[in-house]
Protein backbone atom coordinates (compact mmCIF):
# COMPACT_ATOMS: atom_id res chain seq x y z
CA UNK A 1 0.00 0.00 0.00
CA UNK A 2 1.52 3.16 -0.83
CA UNK A 3 2.60 5.31 2.35
CA UNK A 4 -0.17 7.86 2.40
CA UNK A 5 2.18 10.52 2.23
CA UNK A 6 4.25 10.16 5.30
CA UNK A 7 7.34 9.25 3.67
CA UNK A 8 9.61 12.10 2.32
CA UNK A 9 11.33 11.44 -0.63
CA UNK A 10 15.17 12.94 -0.33
CA UNK A 11 14.86 14.35 -4.23
CA UNK A 12 17.00 17.59 -2.90
CA UNK A 13 20.03 15.87 -1.14
CA UNK A 14 20.16 12.72 -3.99
CA UNK A 15 22.74 13.26 -6.94
CA UNK A 16 21.37 14.47 -9.87
CA UNK A 17 20.47 10.72 -12.33
CA UNK A 18 21.25 10.55 -16.05
CA UNK A 19 17.63 11.16 -16.44
CA UNK A 20 17.53 14.59 -13.99
CA UNK A 21 20.24 15.93 -15.88
CA UNK A 22 18.42 15.22 -19.48
CA UNK A 23 15.57 16.38 -18.20
CA UNK A 24 16.93 19.52 -17.17
CA UNK A 25 18.08 20.05 -20.93
CA UNK A 26 14.48 20.50 -22.29
CA UNK A 27 13.91 23.72 -23.26
CA UNK A 28 10.49 23.82 -24.66
CA UNK A 29 8.56 26.06 -21.91
CA UNK A 30 5.54 24.98 -22.81
CA UNK A 31 6.71 21.31 -21.25
CA UNK A 32 8.45 22.59 -18.58
CA UNK A 33 5.60 22.42 -16.25
CA UNK A 34 5.00 18.43 -17.18
CA UNK A 35 8.71 17.85 -16.54
CA UNK A 36 8.44 19.63 -13.35
CA UNK A 37 5.53 17.31 -11.95
CA UNK A 38 7.23 14.37 -13.81
CA UNK A 39 10.05 14.57 -11.50
CA UNK A 40 8.31 15.56 -8.71
CA UNK A 41 5.86 12.37 -8.68
CA UNK A 42 8.89 10.38 -9.92
CA UNK A 43 10.78 11.20 -6.77
CA UNK A 44 7.80 10.50 -4.82
CA UNK A 45 6.76 6.98 -5.88
CA UNK A 46 10.90 6.19 -5.46
CA UNK A 47 10.10 6.91 -1.95
CA UNK A 48 7.15 5.32 -1.17
CA UNK A 49 6.89 2.42 0.91
CA UNK A 50 5.49 -0.23 -1.43
CA UNK A 51 7.52 -2.08 -3.74
CA UNK A 52 5.54 -1.98 -6.76
CA UNK A 53 5.25 1.83 -6.57
CA UNK A 54 9.12 1.99 -6.38
CA UNK A 55 9.70 -0.19 -9.15
CA UNK A 56 7.45 1.07 -11.43
CA UNK A 57 9.05 4.42 -10.67
CA UNK A 58 12.44 2.76 -11.03
CA UNK A 59 11.21 1.30 -14.19
CA UNK A 60 9.70 3.93 -16.26
CA UNK A 61 13.04 6.18 -15.35
CA UNK A 62 15.12 3.67 -16.80
CA UNK A 63 12.71 3.30 -19.79
CA UNK A 64 13.24 7.26 -20.42
CA UNK A 65 17.08 6.91 -20.52
CA UNK A 66 16.48 4.09 -22.96
CA UNK A 67 14.69 6.62 -24.86
CA UNK A 68 16.87 9.29 -24.57
CA UNK A 69 19.97 7.30 -25.76
CA UNK A 70 17.98 5.90 -28.62
CA UNK A 71 17.99 2.43 -27.73
CA UNK A 72 14.25 2.18 -28.37
CA UNK A 73 12.23 4.38 -29.97
CA UNK A 74 9.32 6.30 -28.99
CA UNK A 75 6.73 3.46 -30.32
CA UNK A 76 8.96 0.79 -28.39
CA UNK A 77 8.23 3.02 -25.39
CA UNK A 78 4.60 3.82 -25.83
CA UNK A 79 4.08 -0.02 -25.87
CA UNK A 80 6.01 -0.52 -22.40
CA UNK A 81 3.96 2.48 -20.66
CA UNK A 82 0.80 0.57 -21.84
CA UNK A 83 2.19 -3.07 -20.58
CA UNK A 84 2.53 -0.76 -17.27
CA UNK A 85 -0.45 0.41 -17.33
CA UNK A 86 -2.12 -3.03 -17.68
CA UNK A 87 -0.17 -4.32 -14.99
CA UNK A 88 -0.50 -1.96 -12.81
CA UNK A 89 -4.21 -1.30 -12.69
CA UNK A 90 -4.92 -4.36 -10.89
CA UNK A 91 -2.72 -3.80 -8.49
CA UNK A 92 -4.68 -0.30 -8.06
CA UNK A 93 -8.43 -1.87 -7.96
CA UNK A 94 -6.79 -4.13 -5.31
CA UNK A 95 -5.70 -0.97 -3.05
CA UNK A 96 -8.29 -0.15 -0.07
CA UNK A 97 -10.88 2.58 -1.38
CA UNK A 98 -9.15 4.84 0.57
CA UNK A 99 -5.85 4.55 -0.90
CA UNK A 100 -6.54 4.06 -4.59
CA UNK A 101 -6.22 7.83 -5.12
CA UNK A 102 -2.88 7.97 -4.06
CA UNK A 103 -2.12 4.47 -5.72
CA UNK A 104 -3.51 5.63 -8.78
CA UNK A 105 -1.17 8.93 -8.76
CA UNK A 106 2.10 7.61 -8.13
CA UNK A 107 1.67 4.43 -10.41
CA UNK A 108 -0.91 5.37 -13.86
CA UNK A 109 -0.79 9.25 -13.38
CA UNK A 110 3.50 8.89 -13.62
CA UNK A 111 3.24 6.77 -16.41
CA UNK A 112 0.63 8.98 -17.99
CA UNK A 113 2.91 11.99 -17.85
CA UNK A 114 6.31 10.12 -18.78
CA UNK A 115 4.73 9.61 -22.28
CA UNK A 116 4.23 13.30 -22.54
CA UNK A 117 8.11 13.90 -20.93
CA UNK A 118 8.57 11.79 -23.37
CA UNK A 119 8.20 13.66 -26.54
CA UNK A 120 10.20 16.87 -24.83
CA UNK A 121 13.07 14.70 -24.58
CA UNK A 122 13.09 13.10 -27.86
CA UNK B 1 -24.12 -45.75 21.88
CA UNK B 2 -25.11 -45.87 18.46
CA UNK B 3 -25.98 -42.09 18.11
CA UNK B 4 -22.24 -41.15 19.39
CA UNK B 5 -20.81 -44.26 16.69
CA UNK B 6 -23.19 -42.57 14.13
CA UNK B 7 -21.81 -38.74 14.89
CA UNK B 8 -18.14 -40.09 14.85
CA UNK B 9 -19.03 -41.69 11.33
CA UNK B 10 -20.44 -38.34 9.98
CA UNK B 11 -17.39 -36.52 11.68
CA UNK B 12 -14.78 -38.74 10.03
CA UNK B 13 -16.91 -38.72 6.76
CA UNK B 14 -16.54 -34.99 6.84
CA UNK B 15 -13.26 -34.85 7.48
CA UNK B 16 -12.03 -36.94 4.43
CA UNK B 17 -13.96 -35.12 2.16
CA UNK B 18 -12.57 -31.74 3.48
CA UNK B 19 -8.60 -33.11 3.48
CA UNK B 20 -9.57 -34.63 -0.36
CA UNK B 21 -11.14 -32.01 -1.75
CA UNK B 22 -8.12 -30.08 -0.12
CA UNK B 23 -5.61 -32.13 -2.31
CA UNK B 24 -7.69 -31.71 -5.51
CA UNK B 25 -7.55 -27.96 -5.04
CA UNK B 26 -3.61 -28.07 -4.69
CA UNK B 27 -3.76 -31.03 -7.38
CA UNK B 28 -5.95 -28.06 -9.78
CA UNK B 29 -3.94 -25.02 -8.62
CA UNK B 30 -0.75 -27.10 -9.51
CA UNK B 31 -1.93 -28.00 -13.10
CA UNK B 32 -3.51 -24.30 -13.74
CA UNK B 33 0.15 -22.89 -12.74
CA UNK B 34 1.91 -25.10 -15.27
CA UNK B 35 -0.39 -23.88 -17.74
CA UNK B 36 0.68 -20.43 -17.17
CA UNK B 37 4.15 -21.30 -17.36
CA UNK B 38 3.64 -23.00 -20.48
CA UNK B 39 2.45 -19.93 -22.14
CA UNK B 40 5.09 -17.85 -21.04
CA UNK B 41 7.85 -20.05 -22.37
CA UNK B 42 5.42 -19.76 -25.67
CA UNK B 43 5.17 -16.63 -25.28
CA UNK B 44 8.77 -15.62 -24.55
CA UNK B 45 10.03 -18.20 -27.35
CA UNK B 46 7.55 -16.17 -29.71
CA UNK B 47 9.50 -12.55 -28.65
CA UNK B 48 12.97 -14.67 -29.14
CA UNK B 49 11.86 -15.67 -32.56
CA UNK B 50 10.60 -12.40 -34.02
CA UNK B 51 12.44 -9.46 -31.87
CA UNK B 52 15.79 -10.40 -33.71
CA UNK B 53 17.45 -7.00 -35.34
CA UNK B 54 18.13 -7.29 -38.69
CA UNK B 55 16.17 -10.55 -39.18
CA UNK B 56 14.18 -10.56 -42.45
CA UNK B 57 10.76 -10.52 -41.59
CA UNK B 58 8.70 -13.63 -42.54
CA UNK B 59 5.14 -12.77 -42.57
CA UNK B 60 3.69 -16.38 -42.83
CA UNK B 61 6.10 -17.98 -39.59
CA UNK B 62 4.67 -14.89 -37.67
CA UNK B 63 1.21 -15.34 -38.74
CA UNK B 64 1.04 -19.01 -38.30
CA UNK B 65 2.62 -18.71 -34.66
CA UNK B 66 0.21 -15.92 -33.91
CA UNK B 67 -2.58 -18.65 -34.54
CA UNK B 68 -0.68 -21.09 -32.28
CA UNK B 69 -0.34 -18.67 -29.76
CA UNK B 70 -4.35 -17.56 -29.94
CA UNK B 71 -5.39 -21.31 -29.82
CA UNK B 72 -2.91 -22.00 -26.98
CA UNK B 73 -4.47 -19.12 -24.91
CA UNK B 74 -8.36 -19.40 -25.92
CA UNK B 75 -7.51 -23.33 -24.72
CA UNK B 76 -5.76 -22.43 -21.39
CA UNK B 77 -8.86 -20.26 -20.72
CA UNK B 78 -11.44 -22.89 -21.56
CA UNK B 79 -9.36 -25.63 -19.57
CA UNK B 80 -9.10 -23.09 -16.03
CA UNK B 81 -10.80 -24.57 -13.50
CA UNK B 82 -10.48 -21.55 -10.98
CA UNK B 83 -13.08 -19.23 -12.53
CA UNK B 84 -11.74 -16.31 -10.62
CA UNK B 85 -8.02 -17.11 -12.50
CA UNK B 86 -10.07 -16.15 -16.04
CA UNK B 87 -9.85 -12.99 -16.15
CA UNK B 88 -5.94 -13.17 -15.50
CA UNK B 89 -5.61 -15.56 -18.66
CA UNK B 90 -7.43 -12.86 -20.49
CA UNK B 91 -4.88 -10.22 -19.06
CA UNK B 92 -2.07 -12.46 -20.35
CA UNK B 93 -3.81 -13.14 -23.87
CA UNK B 94 -4.11 -9.04 -24.27
CA UNK B 95 -0.65 -8.91 -23.52
CA UNK B 96 0.12 -11.69 -26.14
CA UNK B 97 -1.96 -9.48 -28.62
CA UNK B 98 -0.50 -6.38 -28.12
CA UNK B 99 3.35 -8.11 -27.88
CA UNK B 100 2.13 -9.76 -31.52
CA UNK B 101 0.93 -6.35 -32.43
CA UNK B 102 3.51 -4.41 -31.47
CA UNK B 103 6.67 -6.71 -32.92
CA UNK B 104 4.69 -6.95 -36.42
CA UNK B 105 5.00 -3.37 -36.43
CA UNK B 106 8.94 -2.95 -35.96
CA UNK B 107 9.79 -6.41 -38.11
CA UNK B 108 8.10 -5.54 -40.92
CA UNK B 109 9.45 -2.47 -40.77
CA UNK B 110 13.10 -3.23 -39.59
CA UNK B 111 13.20 -1.43 -37.15
CA UNK B 112 13.87 -3.97 -33.86
CA UNK B 113 17.03 -2.97 -32.21
CA UNK B 114 18.55 -4.97 -29.45
CA UNK B 115 16.95 -3.40 -25.95
CA UNK B 116 13.27 -3.62 -27.81
CA UNK B 117 13.77 -8.14 -26.63
CA UNK B 118 15.46 -8.04 -23.66
CA UNK B 119 12.08 -4.86 -22.48
CA UNK B 120 9.76 -6.98 -23.77
CA UNK B 121 10.92 -9.89 -21.90
CA UNK B 122 10.93 -8.18 -19.03
CA UNK B 123 7.66 -7.10 -19.27
CA UNK B 124 6.51 -10.39 -19.91
CA UNK B 125 8.34 -12.02 -16.92
CA UNK B 126 6.81 -9.47 -15.06
CA UNK B 127 3.04 -9.95 -15.87
CA UNK B 128 3.57 -14.27 -15.46
CA UNK B 129 4.93 -13.40 -12.19
CA UNK B 130 1.74 -11.23 -10.86
CA UNK B 131 -0.55 -13.85 -12.26
CA UNK B 132 1.04 -16.44 -10.50
CA UNK B 133 1.08 -14.45 -7.23
CA UNK B 134 5.06 -13.64 -7.05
Amino acid sequence: MPSGGKKKHKKSSRKKSELDSALDQIGDESAAAATKEFQDLLGEAKGDTSELVRQNAEEVERRLVLLKNRKIDKEDFDHFIENQKRDLRVYVDGQPAQAQERAEKLTIQVLEIAAKVAIALI
Amino acid sequence: MNSTLVSRNVFLCAAAILIASCGTATFTKTGSDAAIESLRNFHLAFIDEFAVPGKKFNATAFNAKVNEGNAKFQQAIADEKFTARRPVLVDLKAQFDADAAHLKSKASHGKVTPALASEMKKDVNKIYDHALGR
